[in-house]
């Protein structure tokens, strides 16, 4: 449009111009005579101006040397001879020019020719390899989206694939070794089912349930390798030295995900294990240690506590190293439960010991070698059923069973035996001995009790179980004792009997008194004491007054009734016969030792002794205190009461204590 | 196969009530010393257990069984039991306590009499020598004993760990190499040594389990 307008701009221009010069050219005058016109109009020709004109001069300079008339008027023929003499050169070189022409144009036909022979050419050509150009363009856009599938397929079976390496490790040979490079394969596989799941959530979910499928069986058949493995090592675990390998640890935390694999293998180890320390348990007790040392332990035998203990302490330690194995096998196992496993497993492993243990132990039992001995192999198995159950826990295990029973075998004979013991007190009963003193039954009773108290004392099972078997053993012991007590002394004189039972009693109470937990029993023996000291002591007070004769006059004043008139009437209380009583009272005043019983020289115990004469003497003050109340009193009618009783009561007791 | 240990060690320790045996232990195996009201300071009850490896050289690691038994006499009749199945032992007596050093004669005698004609080999410990301004019995005077009885002689403090580490080093190497020079045998039946190589991979465990002729035991 600019180009257009500029044009349009432009014409105008050109028109205005020649408007111009047309005016310019009709304005001048004109001259009347032909030769001033010629003269003009030449005068008027701008010959500068005219370039054709002054080339036309130069060229005709060239030629036209001379100016003559001959020359002017041979000058038309002379410039159309010229002409003609250039025209016919110009035609010849022209004849050149033209040949020159045809004979590009032929080689222009010429390559024309070939260029339209190559054109066809490679018009066939890429006609024919436009389907190959096609087919190349395809194959390259289709290798490059194999290229990125085979990287995407890469990437896939890196991730969701095993390598044939992996995949040999986990189907093995039969009675391959497992080594850690299987480990890392299972997880692996683990890995694999695991990750696999996202491909549940795509579209790909075939393929995901496929590789998860194969994940799977790998998995299982990896497994039942494994445990097929970790079964035989198991097996050949039958040495004393349980050697548990890191890779059979590793074997159990992998199996742990199959928890009946898991559990049959636990059962192969416990099984050889079980073995082993049966066989372990019999040679001990029969061979002994390399060469003799140390002794086997059926060579203590003869003495029983040793020989049950050794056993025992063996089977601890067996219990305690084969704890320690279980818990190698199992220290990478996470799952719960895996000390309920240990505890199980230990106990089924020590069994097997069970039998040649109860045989023996039942052997030493029912040997009856005493209740002593039967009372510390009781409390050795009470201390091991404690001490085993520590490591095996409260779990049923069979040797904690068997070591209670024949706990409470043991337990059971002993308190047989001492109620054996102790009827046979009952069977024949001896009377007591001369001196009134503990017999001999009581005696040995009391050595035995003593014995089996002293090893209670030494026992080694805790404070409340010791507690609870005293109150058993001390009723089993003693109750019969005191009814043989009982009956041993009915025959005799109420001081005889009293005197034999504080003595026998004294003898129960300080036998105990030197061990725990007696404190009940040994109140009910003072009390008992107390009641038969009681007897004694009433028994001393009327033995001196009978002696002093104031036994009778004591008696008549307790009696005494007002209505029966004053005590001076009354027959034998007449100032005489209180006079001559207070004759033999103050001889006894000057010396009280002189009238005891017989019977308390019997006594064992001086303080019990000390203490009868002290409270009796009590009892003698008391007495002559009413006695002198009575004769002191006016309603009695004694003449002159000083004469009579010329000791207060007060100067009685000083005397007396 | 990866071997943890190449052979097990039984120890028993032994020696009079309260010298420091259960705590000693605990140092060892736990690495701690008890607090005065824990469980541990309590007297022990009968025997109880501990275990432990030891590296005695670069790749020689002994399994330790340690055997604790109760010093009180009502548990003598249990403990002594504890002997028969002991390559090793620990004898301990307080050094601010110079009752227990007057009984290390008879620990030693009584052991001896549970398992003669075989010797368990013991290291006499003077514990508690965190407590120097305490002391009863000087050095000299137990090197002297433990010299004249056949021992070696380590003073111990399971409190700032003086020691402990050391005594039972002392003790393992002593055995193992009692073991090496064949005096000491390894054979079913007798727990106090136990091999845990298996044969055939390395080749000192061959030597170690091949029965030798010239065996004294």
């Amino acid at each position: 449009m600019a180009d257009a307008s500029g044009e349009v701009a432009a014409v105008p221009a050109s028109g205005a111009a020649n408007g111009f010069s047309n005016g310019a050219g009709a304005t001048p005058a004109q001259p009347n005579n032909p030769l001033s016109r010629k003269l003009h109009k030449i005068l008027e020709t701008r010959l500068e101006n005219d370039k054709e004109m002054l080339e036309a001069l130069k060229a005709l300079s060239a030629f036209f040397v001379e100016n003559s008339l001959r020359t002017r008027r041979n000058l038309r023929g002379d410039i159309e001879r010229r002409s003609l003499a250039i025209n016919e050169e110009f035609v010849n070189i022209f004849k050149d020019v033209k040949e020159e022409l045809e004979s590009i144009n032929e080689d222009v036909q010429a390559m024309s020719s070939c260029c339209q022979d190559m054109t066809s050419r490679l018009q066939a050509a890429k006609e024919q390899t436009q389907d190959l150009i096609v087919k190349t363009t395809k194959l390259q856009a289709e290798n490059q989206r194999l290229e990125i599938r085979a990287q995407v397929v890469d990437a896939f079976l890196a991730k969701f694939q095993l390598t044939s390496d992996e995949m040999s490790l986990l189907r093995g040979t039969r009675g391959g070794p497992v080594t850690e490079d299987f480990f890392k394969a299972l997880g692996r596989v683990k890995q694999i089912h695991n990750d696999v799941k996202v491909l549940l959530r795509t579209n790909q979910q075939t393929a995901g349930l496929e590789i998860m499928e194969q994940m799977a069986l790998l998995q299982e058949t990896a497994y039942e390798r494994l445990y097929r493995w970790a079964q035989s090592e198991c097996r050949a675990l039958t040495q004393e030295s349980c050697d548990v390998s890191a890779v059979l640890s590793q074997a159990m935390e992998a199996l742990q995900d199959r928890p009946v694999l898991y559990k049959y293998t636990l059962d192969e180890f416990g099984t050889a294990r079980r073995s082993t320390v049966v066989r372990g348990f019999i040679d001990a007790l029969t061979r002994g240690g390399p060469g003799g040392t140390p002794r086997p332990i059926e060579m203590h035998s003869h003495d029983p506590l040793r020989y049950v203990g050794d056993m025992l302490a063996w089977l601890h330690q067996a219990t305690a190293s084969e704890k320690e194995h279980l818990e190698a096998l199992l220290k990478h196992v996470t799952a719960q439960g895996v000390k309920e496993n240990i505890q199980e497993v230990v106990g089924h492993i020590t069994e097997g010991v069970c039998r040649p243990l109860k045989v023996r132990i039942e052997q030493v039992i029912l040997a009856e070698p005493g209740a002593v001995l039967l009372y510390k192999i009781s409390n050795l198995l009470k201390f091991y059923h404690h001490t085993i159950s520590g490591i095996v826990g409260n779990s049923a295990a069979t040797l904690l069973t068997t070591i209670e029973e024949m706990h409470l075998l043991s337990k059971k004979i002993f308190f047989t035996s001492l109620s054996l013991h102790a009827n046979k007190l009952m069977d024949k009963v001896e009377l007591p001995p001369p001196d009134l003193g503990p017999s001999s039954a009581l005696s040995q009773t009391l050595t035995l009790l003593r014995d089996i108290l002293a090893s209670h004392d030494s026992s080694v099972v805790p404070l409340d179980a010791r507690q609870a078997d005293f109150v058993q053993v001390l009723s089993c012991a003693l109750d019969p004792l005191l009814q043989m007590c009982t009956v041993s002394a009915s025959n005799l004189g109420t001081a005889d009997m009293a005197t034999f039972m504080v003595n026998s009693l004294y003898m129960m109470k300080t036998t105990l008194a030197l061990f725990e937990f007696t404190d009940r029993r040994l109140e009910m023996l003072q009390f008992q004491i107390e009641a038969h000291l009681d007897t004694l002591i009433n028994e001393q007070a009327s033995y001196v007054l009978t002696r002093v004769g104031l036994s009778y006059i004591y008696n008549t004043i307790q009696q005494h009734r007002p209505d029966q008139g004053s005590l001076a009437n009354m027959p034998n209380l007449d100032a005489v016969a209180l006079k001559a009583a207070m004759a033999q009272f103050d001889r006894y005043l000057s010396a009280p030792d002189h009238l005891l019983m017989p019977q308390l020289n019997s006594l064992l115990s001086a303080t019990v002794k000390e203490q009868i004469i002290k409270q009796s003497t009590e009892l003698i003050c008391r007495a002559y205190a009413e006695v002198h109340a009575a004769v002191m009193n006016p309603d009695n009618a004694y003449k002159d009461p000083e004469n009579i009783l010329h000791r207060s009561p007060e100067q009685v007791k000083t005397l007396l204590s | 196969m990866e071997t943890i240990w190449i052979y097990q060690f039984r120890l028993i320790v032994i020696g009079d009530s309260t010298v420091g045996k259960s705590c000693l232990l605990h140092r060892f195996t736990q690495g701690r010393f008890p607090g005065l009201h824990s469980p541990a300071c309590d007297p022990t009850v009968g025997v109880d257990f501990f275990s432990r490896l030891l590296e005695i050289e670069p790749g020689k690691r002994i399994k330790l069984q340690l055997w604790d038994t109760a010093g009180q006499e009502r548990f003598r009749s249990i403990t002594r039991s504890y002997y028969r199945n002991s390559v090793g032992g620990f004898l301990v007596f307080d050094i601010t306590n110079r009752r227990s050093f007057e009984h290390v004669k008879d620990w030693l005698e009584e052991a001896k009499m549970h398992v003669q004609p075989f010797q368990i080999v013991f290291l006499l410990v003077g514990h508690k020598c965190d407590l120097a301004s305490q002391r009863q019995v000087s050095r000299e005077e137990a090197e002297r004993l433990s010299t004249d009885c056949g021992m070696k002689y380590i003073e111990t403090s399971a409190k700032d760990a003086t020691n402990v580490e050391e005594s039972f080093t002392i003790l393992t190497r002593d055995i193992y190499e009692l073991i090496k020079k064949g005096e000491i045998c390894i054979q079913d039946g007798w727990e106090g040594v136990k091999s845990g190589f298996v044969p055939n991979t390395v080749h000192s465990s061959e030597e170690a389990v091949k029965p030798r002729k010239e065996c004294f035991c």
